[in-house]
C-alpha cells in the first residue's frame, strides 16, 4: 500500500502530510532559534548571567546571535512562502479562520471544563484556527519589520528615522505577541482533550475514533470524499480480527499439537 | 509623559530633521544649515592633526576637553539617587561623583586627549590624541542599538537621544573603540522597571549637530589654540588628510576603520605604535574600565556581511515558494493517482464534493 494513504482497515488517520510537517517544524525551529537569538539582541543574557551558565558564553555575543538570527530568518521566509504558496495551489484553506470562530473556541474551552457537549469540528478546532491567525500575523509583522531591520543593517543604506523608531518598536511588539503565541500553543498540550492531536505533527496520522467524535464534520467529508470508508472503522474490532487471523495462522502451523490453544 | 514635555531643542531638531525623511532611502542635502558657515551641506569631515595637537600642555585642561564641557553642560546626567544596582549583578555605573574626571571618556567628559610615549625612528615622542566618537558611516551603535536611539544626521554627526537609551550599552560592546559611556539613575528605565532592567543612559559626543544646525563649528573645533582640529566636506577633508600624511611620510587612521568614519587623523608616527602604546599604558596601570579606547588599524565593520544577509534574506521566499509550488504540483498529481487506485471509475476530476464516489 502506498505511503500516505488512509487505508479504511487502519485506525489511523493521516492529519498532517510531509508537506504541513516540514512546514511546522522548519517554522518551530525557526522561531525558536530567531526568539532565543532575538533577545540576545537586548542587552540581556549578560546582564542576567545567562553567558555564565556553561556553553552560554556564545549568547553574549551580538554578532554571533545576529548571524543565528538571520539564519532563522532565512528558515522562516522559506517555511512561511512554502506554506502559502503549498496551501494556495492546494486549495487547502481548512486552517483559515471563518466567521464565529471566536465564539466557537469559547463553547469549546467552555465545554472541556464543564464536561459539556462541544460543537461539531471540521478538521480544525475553531480555537486552532484562531490560534492559527494570531501567530500567523505575528510572524508577518515579524517579517516585514525584520526584512526592514536587515536592509537597515546593509552597509550605505540610510532608512529615515522616524521609520526605524517605529519598525524598531513594531519588531519588539512582536516578539512579545509571537512568545505569547508560542506559549498558548504549548499550553493547549497541557490539556487531556488535545493530546491525541500531538502525534498529527510527528508520524502524520491520529486516532480514528478520535476524529470521528471529536472532529466530526472533517471525518464526514473524507468519508463523502472517499478518503476513507466505513469498512472496519471499529478500532477494537479491527483488533480482534486481527489476534483471530493470528490465532488461525498458529492453529495451522501446530497442527497435532494439542496443548495449543 | 514626562519625556515629551522637556524636549529639548536639539531634539526637536533631531525629530523633525527625522520626519522630513520619511520614505524609504532618507535623501542626503535636504537640510542646508550648515552652509551658513561655508560649509557644504552633505556630508562633513574633521581632520585631527597630531602633529600640531600639544594636549594643551600649557593649560589646566586641554581646550577642546573644557569648551566640549561647557557647551554641554546642560545635557549632563542628574541621577535619582540612591542607584539601584543592575539586579542580579553586584555593580552600577555612576560617574556623577567624577565630574571633573577629564582623562577619559565618561559620562560627564565626551571627549579627552589622551597621552602617550611612542618610540619612533630611534627616538621616543609624546603623542598627543584627541579621543571622541568617530561618527562612522555605518555606526554599528545605530544600527544594532534595539530601540532605535541612536540616529545618524545628513552631516554624518552620530547623536544619541537620551529619551529613548534604555542604557544596556550594548552600542558601548559593538563600538570598535567602546565610545558611548553609561551613567545609572537616568532616562526611560526608571519609569519601567528600574529594579530589573534597564541601566541609565549612554553619553557621546554628537559632533556638536545644534550647533552645526546653526551653521556653527562644532565647540572643539573653533577652540582649538593649534588649529589642529578642523571641519569640512567630508571628501575635501579626505584629500586634505592623504595630502598632508604625504608630505610629512605619515599616516592616516579613520578612513578605512570600521568601514569609514568622518573623523581623519594624521600622525607622523604609525597608529600600530600609538595603538601599542595605549594598550601598554592602560596595563600597566590596570586600567581595564570603558573609556580609554586604543586605535587597532583596518578595524572591521562586523555588519560588513549585511548586504549578503539581504540577498539571502529576498531570495528565501522565491525557493520556498518554488519548492512549494513543485510539492504542491506532485501531490495534487499523486492525489489524483490514488484516488484512481482507491476507486477505478475515478477519472481524477478535481471534484471535492465527492459525489462521483457514492
Amino acid at each position: 500500500m502506498a505511503k500516505n494513504t488512509n487505508n479504511p482497515k487502519q485506525s489511523k488517520i493521516l492529519r498532517q502530510n510531509l508537506a504541513n510537517r516540514f512546514v511546522h517544524w522548519t517554522t518551530a525551529l525557526s522561531v525558536f532559534l530567531l526568539i532565543i537569538t532575538g533577545l540576545g539582541q537586548l542587552p540581556l543574557y549578560t546582564r542576567y548571567n545567562v553567558t555564565k551558565l556553561p556553553g552560554a558564553e556564545w549568547l553574549g555575543d551580538y554578532f554571533i546571535t545576529i548571524n543565528l538570527h538571520y539564519m532563522g530568518a532565512l528558515g522562516l521566509l522559506f517555511a512561511a512562502s512554502f506554506h502559502s504558496v503549498y496551501a494556495l495551489a492546494r486549495r487547502e484553506f481548512d486552517i483559515f479562520p471563518r466567521k464565529g470562530d471566536m465564539k466557537e473556541s469559547y463553547q469549546i474551552i467552555k465545554a472541556m471544563f464543564t464536561k459539556g457537549k462541544e460543537p461539531a469540528s471540521d478538521k480544525y478546532l475553531a480555537e486552532q484556527r484562531v490560534a492559527y491567525l494570531f501567530i500567523g500575523l505575528s510572524l508577518l509583522l515579524l517579517i516585514v519589520t525584520g526584512l526592514i531591520k536587515t536592509l537597515k543593517n546593509v552597509p550605505g543604506v540610510e532608512l529615515s528615522h522616524s521609520l526605524l523608531y517605529w519598525n524598531t518598536a513594531l519588531h519588539n511588539i512582536g516578539t512579545g505577541l509571537i512568545i505569547f503565541g508560542v506559549v498558548g500553543h504549548l499550553a493547549a498540550f497541557l490539556l487531556k482533550e488535545n493530546r491525541p492531536l500531538l502525534p498529527g505533527m510527528f508520524t502524520g496520522s491520529i486516532n480514528r475514533e478520535y476524529v470521528k467524535h471529536r472532529h466530526s464534520l472533517w471525518y464526514a467529508k473524507l468519508l463523502r470524499n472517499g478518503e476513507i470508508n466505513e469498512v472496519n472503522l471499529d478500532v477494537s474490532q479491527t483488533k480482534s480480527s486481527e489476534v483471530d487471523f493470528i490465532r488461525e495462522k498458529e492453529k495451522q502451523s501446530d497442527i497435532g499439537n494439542s496443548s495449543s490453544v | 509623559m514626562k519625556m515629551s514635555e522637556d524636549i529639548s531643542r536639539r531634539t526637536f531638531f533631531k525629530r523633525t530633521t527625522a520626519a522630513g525623511l520619511l520614505g524609504a532611502l532618507a535623501a542626503t542635502g535636504l537640510n542646508k544649515p550648515v552652509q551658513a558657515a561655508g560649509l557644504s551641506n552633505g556630508k562633513l569631515g574633521t581632520l585631527i592633526d597630531l602633529t600640531k595637537c600639544d594636549g594643551c600642555k600649557n593649560y589646566k585642561t586641554p581646550l577642546c576637553v573644557e569648551a566640549c564641557g561647557k557647551h554641554n553642560q546642560e545635557r549632563f546626567p542628574e541621577p535619582q539617587k540612591p542607584l539601584k544596582k543592575y539586579w542580579p549583578q553586584d555593580k552600577v555605573e555612576d560617574w556623577s561623583n567624577k565630574r571633573d574626571l577629564k582623562t577619559r571618556l565618561t559620562p560627564y567628559n565626551w571627549t579627552f586627549v589622551d597621552h602617550v610615549k611612542v618610540k619612533h625612528n630611534g627616538a621616543e615622542q609624546d603623542v598627543y590624541v584627541p579621543r571622541r566618537c568617530m561618527h562612522c558611516d555605518n555606526p554599528t551603535c545605530a544600527k544594532l542599538c534595539p530601540f532605535s536611539a541612536i540616529t545618524k544626521d545628513p552631516s554624518g554627526a552620530v547623536s544619541i537621544d537620551d529619551g529613548v537609551c534604555f542604557g544596556g550599552a550594548k552600542c558601548r560592546d559593538v563600538c570598535p573603540w567602546g565610545i558611548p559611556q553609561r551613567q545609572a539613575g537616568v532616562g526611560i528605565y526608571l519609569d519601567i522597571a528600574p529594579d530589573l532592567a534597564g541601566g541609565g543612559v549612554m553619553y557621546k559626543c554628537d559632533m556638536c549637530v545644534d550647533l552645526l544646525a546653526e551653521g556653527k563649528k562644532p565647540a572643539c573645533v573653533s577652540t582649538c589654540p593649534k588649529g589642529a582640529i578642523s571641519i569640512g566636506p567630508r571628501e575635501d577633508v579626505r584629500t586634505l588628510a592623504y595630502k598632508k600624511a604625504e608630505e610629512i611620510k605619515g599616516y592616516v587612521y579613520g578612513d578605512k576603520e570600521n568601514g569609514g568614519t568622518s573623523t581623519f587623523y594624521i600622525s607622523a608616527v604609525p597608529f600600530e605604535a600609538i595603538d601599542a602604546a595605549i594598550k601598554a599604558d592602560k596595563a600597566s596601570k590596570k586600567d581595564t574600565a570603558p573609556g580609554r579606547p586604543g586605535m587597532p588599524i583596518n578595524v572591521e565593520n562586523y555588519l560588513s556581511t549585511g548586504k549578503g544577509m539581504l540577498l539571502s534574506a529576498v531570495m528565501a521566499p522565491f525557493a520556498g515558494a518554488a519548492v512549494a509550488g513543485i510539492t504542491a504540483y506532485r501531490t495534487i498529481k499523486g492525489d489524483k493517482a490514488k484516488r484512481i487506485q482507491n476507486n477505478p471509475n475515478d477519472q481524477g476530476g478535481e471534484s471535492n464534493d465527492g459525489k462521483e464516489h457514492e
